[in-house]
Order: C-alpha cells, then structure tokens, then sequence
C-alpha cells in the first residue's frame, strides 16, 4: 500500500469512506490505526531517524473496533483527547497530510478559486488562565484554529501565508529525505523572509499542534541547549560513552536513546538550575569535585527546551527514588520556569502526551528547592527586648517591574495556583512577591557565607531528611 | 517607662487557605482579617474566645492585600482590595452584618488601585497605584462612587496611603522614599516630605490629624507636623522594615509591627518605645489597636506570616 491509498482513505469524506469495503479495514488497521502502548520513537537521533517500520512491531494481534468512525477530521479535532484510540502518525502520515495541503492549494490556483486557505491550530496564544470548567479535568486544552488565507486582507498576511508554505516545502523536504533538520536550519534558509527565529519556531509548533503529533515527527529538533554534569553514565548503542564529571564546563545534553544505559548509581539528588551563569560558577567553585560526585546538575538556561525536558524525564524514568529539585529565581519567570519544567508548557501540550495518555515530559516530582522568600530574611527571633539583631542586609533584592507584576497577577489565575489548586506554595510567593514588591536572584546567594555553594549543600542535606551539620557543610558531600 | 501586655488569645491558622494575614481593621465590637485566601474574616471582639461570627466568602478569589474599615461607628464601612485589581466596598446592617455595597469602578487599568484608606465617617476613599497617581474617591452610591480628587506624583509606586480622620488630608508613601501630604479642600499638594530615601511601606495620620507617622525600609519610623511638613521626631529600635503603624484612639501611642515579626508600642509623649512583643518569626502585616471601650483597658491585635492572629490587653495597674 503506498502513499496515495494512505490518502485516499486518510483524506476521503465521510461518505465515500463508507463505500470503502470492510475486508479493505479490517486488514489494513494494523497499518493505519495500530495502537501505540510506548511512545513513539521519540529518542532517536539523526543516526537513528524514525522510521514508518517501526509502528508495526506495536501492539501485534491488537484490532481496532471497525465500528469506530474513521473520520479524520474527527479524529484530529478530538486530538489528544483521544490518545488512547490514536491511529500512529508516522512520517508518512504527516508527508501525507501536508501533500493534501499544498495539494488543496494547487488546486484552488488551477479551479480559479478566489482564496487560498490554510487552516492552522494553535495553542500559542492560550495561557493557563481562566481554564474553563469543562477543560479542568482534561488538563490539555483544545487548540484554537485559525485560517491562513492567501490573498489575505493586508501585506502582512501575505507574508504569513509564504512563510508558512515555505516551511511546509522545507517540513515536507526533510521528511521525504528522511533527514532531521534543526528549527535554526529552517531560520537561516531564509532569515529575510522569516525576519526572525520566533516565526519559525511558532509554525513549527503550530503545524505540529495542527497534525497533533510530536515536532520531533516533522523531522525537526531544536538545537540543544540545556547543559549538563555530575557523577552519572551514558552508554549509547553506537559505542560512545559519556560521562558527566568530565569535562570542567559541563556537556550539552545528550539524548538517550532506547538502547542506551543511563548509569545513576552515585546519583543522589538532581539539580536543576534556572541560569548557566549560576551553573557556571558552581561547576567553576572549588568544592564542585565533592559536590558534584553526589549528583546531577542540569541548566537549560531560561525556560526549558523539549531536549532537557527529555533528559530529566528519562533520568526520573530510570531512577524514580533519586529526588529532583528546582533552584529558580524568586520572581514570577522563576516560578513559571519550574511549571514548564514540572507541568510542561501550556501552549505545547501536544508534545507532552504518549498515545496511552501518560504525561510525557512533565516531572511532576520535582521539588522547589528555592528561592523563597524566607531565605532572603533569616533574621534570629528572640523574644528579648533588647534584641537589636539587623537583618543581614543582602544586596541584589530588586523591585518588581511592572512587568513582573501583571505576569504574577496573571499566574495567581493560573489553575494551578487558584484557592485549593495543587501549587498553594507558589500562590502564596507569588503573593508575597507582589506584597513586598521585591523580587531576588539565585546570586544573592553568593553574598551569604560560604556563598551559594555551602548553601545549596546544607538545603540539599536537609531537603533529603540527612542530618546537615551547618558548621562543615562540605562533609555531606 | 515600660508597659506591660497580656496575651489575651490567639487564633491559629486563621485562614487556612492562606500562609499570610496581609490586613487587620478593627470596628467598635468587632475584627476584620484579610489573607492571601478569598475570604474575609469577621471576628467579635466582645467576647473572651474572639469567635469567627461572620466570613466573606469569595470577596477576592486572588487574595485580599489591604482591608480598611471607618472608624466612626455610625459609619458602618469597610473597604478590600484584591490582588486582581478591584476595590470593593461593604456595608454593616444594625445588626452587625456586613454585605457588598458596590465597587470602585477605576476608568485605569484594573490593578491600578493598591493601597487604600477609607475616612472617619466612611464617605470618601483614598488609593494609591503602582503609577505613583493617588486617587480620592466618594463613596456616594447615588453618585456611582466617583473619584473626586486626582493627585500626580513622580510617578513612584504608591506603597501606602493614609487619610485623616476631619478628611481635609490625603498622604501618600512611596518605593522611591517620597512622602507627601495633599489638601484634599484644596485639591494641591500641602508638603513633599523626604528624610527616609528607601521604600516607605505604611504611614498614618494621628486622631487629631496634626501628626503623621510614616515608616518602612529605613526601619525608622519618622513623626512630621501636618502644618509645617517639618520632621519632629525619629524612632529607632525595628531591625526590619516597618510594616504597619497604627495611633491609639487618644494619640498617647503608636503601635508598629515589623518584617522581623517584633511589634512595639510608642509613648508619643517621651518619644520612646514602651513595650515590644514577638509574634512568631515570620513577617508582621498588620498591628491595630482596638477602639478603646469605657472601663476596660486597652487593647491591640496582631497578624502576619504565622498565620494566627493574637489579641493583647495592657496588664491591670
């Protein structure tokens, strides 16, 4: 069975659908519908591309009710709703789906037809407020759609609708050779005509959202980014190994591949830190070698890619007992960074959800580790009246922008962080945020004796119920 | 001269949907609590345990950062701001009830409106923004509650705001350390004080409106004369920044609370601190005095970070 009839079938209405017969179904949904129980090949590499084979060795002897509708339209809209009944988009599936595209559109040019319409999803512009009620329990929200129309109203949706097929020429280029492209190869094709990454990047995320697939299933990774180190292996399938105490300025993180063993033996905490500047200068510190035998420490430097999501997921999947933490700012990026890296982003839900409905990406047992509010007033409390203790006078506390503020206000309506929601404490330092009108950074810390480091040891001593002596910190480690 | 005060009662966890009371506002029988929770507590003060007789429910799903009430007792009003930006008003019935009355409608962007100060007799209002504007507002329901008074400033966040109890004065705090002092009659800027230069996070005007106090991260609290706008006293002793001030009915004392959770107690008279109490060891928002009730001793209450409220009562003799 080739392409077309994938097409044909995948594509057709509703009606001529039924006219298809039975035996055609019934033999054919092994290849069109079977049921994924893993995800997805989701950790290859460009040595190791996805390929279409790969889906029939899931699930053999599993049918698919005959008796369920086969309307794609259908299947899309209910989306990732309906995982568990989702027939696997492969590469082939998606060169199919972006074919009728363009093929929608050549034949709107040879019929005359006055317009030509692109219709996209998108999640880009929704956020985690005012989440309707109907939505709370479904935790991925429905995508909005939007029509890209060529000749449009005005130059600038002339320009979004060549944009978007230029990146679908690009999208369905690379899958059709089978090649892995990065969202930054896409960019420099054309940087006159995209202007900058960021449109790129929200295409990208859009026709993924569209398809309702994963953007690694375009043949399209971001380039790596995070960073990370510490006492911990990785063997991969080809033969290299890696290991994480090499190295004085840490590696980019690495992807795991199915056959690949990840060796955390003398893994006791995993350390995830906002900013490269603060993992630079603990990599840089002198008491890193001690520190670092003890754990993982991984920066993605902002707010998470997919890549880092992935490697902290995978490090949780092996070893499910070794605790995470979150080392953030204390402002509202700071809080909405360590969502991203515990409940994934809002806005690409559809890369965060394996066909059987298990959050993919999200690490919902991270710990937030700091920074509070009370670590910025550690004041002794005596009840003598002649205490005259003054604070420590820590330098760095900075004033909320008024930026800063509208985006707290924006997350207290976060569901999250509503009255009663799973994340009380990040609603009440939002609060006191907003309260204080002051906002720190994690290098505040460094002002403290010992500085960050001594510091991160005695709260990763005491966050793990071991007994910390505050006088030798270093012991611990 | 020291003076003694007796811890009468505490209420813990207050508001157990929240880790901080951010306001206190006493009325003549009773205490109002606003917490980073919804609601608003109602508490009787007449009585020994200082039950819970009334909640608020769902006043500000955000939480609550400012809740004042009128201290005339005929005025029967009280005022919250919430985090998502509105200012309502509540009303109490004869019989102590309270009820929404309706809400400041700002023509800004809503969260505009932070601190807020209500007038003895419960008709105008004051609100500072984030802009450094300063607003009066009259709460003149037949009227549609309309700003009346419209003050500029440099254009620093309006931490604090204060209006005196004869109305004839607005005074503003600012992050940028301005304090100024505004003729509500005239409509003009009265005084532009300076002397703390960091963030000035609460003041107050005395009962007789001829003093105000104004404190915060400078961990002063300064004393100007309204009239002349001259600084006439500086209290030193808070080793953290001064959260809340509040004048004792007679003018006699100032109380304050402090981010180091201390409280103290001020004889204006001797310029010096008189008593000081610890509550807890989290920050302390909100330190009021209750209205003075004949032939009982006087009595202030105390909330903050821990979560509990306590009550204290001046020891006999």
């Amino acid at each position: 069975m080739d392409v077309d009839d994938f097409e044909d079938i995948l594509f057709t209405p509703l009606d001529s659908q039924n006219s298809l017969g039975e035996d055609l179904l019934d033999s054919d949904d092994e290849i069109l519908f079977p049921i994924c129980d893993e995800e997805p090949n989701l950790w290859n590499s460009s040595a190791n591309p996805i390929t279409t084979s790969g889906t029939t060795d899931t699930s053999p002897g599993r049918h698919v009710s005959t008796a369920k509708p086969l309307n794609t339209r259908e299947q899309s809209q209910h989306g990732l709703n309906d995982q568990a009944h989702r027939p696997v988009r492969d590469r082939h599936w998606v060169t199919a789906r972006i074919e009728a595209m363009i093929e929608k559109i050549v034949d709107g040019l040879l019929e005359g037809h006055g317009v030509l319409t692109i219709t996209l999803k998108s999640r880009a512009a929704l956020s985690r407020r005012r989440i309707a009620a109907t939505e709370a329990d479904g935790r991925v929200p429905e995508p909005k759609e939007r029509d890209i129309n060529f000749p449009g109203a005005n130059a600038q949706e002339a320009w979004n609708f060549t944009v978007l097929v230029r990146i679908l020429e690009l999208v369905h280029g690379s899958l059709t050779d089978n090649t892995i492209m990065t969202k930054r190869d896409i960019y420099y094709r054309h940087p006159d005509l995209f202007v900058k990454q960021s449109v790129v990047d929200r295409y990208v995320d859009d026709l993924a959202c569209t398809f309702g697939v994963h953007r690694s299933q375009l043949n399209l990774t971001a380039g790596a980014k995070g960073l990370v180190a510490g006492n911990f292996a990785l063997d991969q399938d080809n033969g290299h190994q890696l290991n994480g105490m090499n190295g004085k300025e840490g590696m980019l993180v690495p992807t795991i591949g199915e056959n690949d063993t990840i060796d955390l033996t003398r893994v006791q905490w995993v350390l995830v830190v906002e900013k490269e500047a603060t993992f630079r200068s603990l990599m840089s510190s002198p008491q890193w070698k001690m520190l670092g035998s003890h754990g993982v420490i991984l920066t993605a430097k902002g707010y998470p890619d997919v890549a880092s999501r992935k490697f902290l997921r995978r490090l949780t999947d092996n070893a499910p007992h070794i605790p995470m933490y979150a080392f953030v700012d204390l402002d509202p990026d700071g809080i909405a960074i360590m969502s991203t890296y515990k409940y994934g982003s809002y806005r690409l839900a559809h890369e965060d959800v394996t066909p059987t409905d298990t959050p993919a990406l999200s690490l919902p047992n991270i710990r937030w580790l700091g920074l509070k509010s009370h670590h910025m007033s550690r004041t002794p409390v005596g009840e003598d009246d002649t205490d005259t203790a003054v604070l420590p006078h820590l330098q760095g506390l900075m004033r909320l922008t008024a930026r800063d503020r509208t985006k707290a206000a924006r997350m207290l309506e976060w569901d999250l962080c509503v009255e009663g929601g799973p994340e009380q404490s990040w609603r009440q330092e939002l609060q006191k945020m907003l309260m204080f009108n002051v906002k720190a950074e994690m290098q505040i810390l460094d002002e403290l004796p010992g500085g960050l480091v001594s510091w991160l040891s005695k709260e990763l001593g005491q966050a793990q119920g071991i007994d910390s002596d505050c006088s030798d910190d270093g012991m611990l480690f | 001269m020291s003076k003694q005060y007796l811890t009468l009662h505490t209420v813990d966890s207050a508001h157990p949907k929240a880790s901080d009371i951010f306001a206190l506002a006493p009325t003549s029988t009773q205490l109002l609590s606003a917490s980073g929770a919804s609601s608003i507590n109602v508490y009787d003060t007449t009585q020994a345990d200082f039950p819970v007789i009334q909640s608020l429910d769902k006043a500000h799903p955000l939480g609550i950062h400012h809740l004042v009430t009128a201290r005339e007792e005929k005025a029967r009003r009280a005022a919250s701001a919430g985090f998502e930006g509105k200012v309502k008003i509540w009303s109490q019935n004869e019989d102590g009830v309270w009820s929404e009355d309706g809400e400041i409608v700002d023509q800004n962007k809503p969260g505009e409106m932070w601190a807020i100060a209500l007038s003895a007799d419960g008709q105008y209002l004051a609100s500072s923004s984030i802009n450094g504007k300063i607003n009066v507002w009259s709460l003149n329901k037949n009227e549609g509650m309309p700003r009346i008074r419209e003050y500029e400033t440099k254009g620093s966040f309006g931490l604090c705001v204060d209006l005196s109890r004869n109305g004839s004065f607005t005074a503003s705090g600012h992050e940028n350390g301005s304090i100024y002092i505004f003729n509500n009659e005239s409509g003009r800027l009265a005084h532009s004080l300076s002397g703390l230069v960091h963030p000035v996070r609460t003041l107050a005007f005395s009962p007789a409106s001829r003093l105000l106090a104004a404190g915060g991260d400078a961990r002063i609290i300064a004393l100007y004369d309204v009239t002349s706008g001259e600084q006439v006293a500086n209290f030193t002793g808070h080793g953290g920044w001064v959260l809340s001030l509040d004048w004792s009915d007679t003018g006699e004392y100032l109380l304050s609370g402090s981010h180091d959770s201390k409280a103290k107690v001020w004889r204006i008279e001797t310029r010096a601190c008189v008593a000081t109490h610890s509550h807890g060891d989290k920050p302390l928002w909100g330190a009021k005095w209750l209205p003075k009730v004949p032939q009982k001793s006087e009595m202030f209450a105390l909330a903050g970070g821990n979560n509990a409220i306590s009550f204290y009562r001046e020891a006999a003799g």
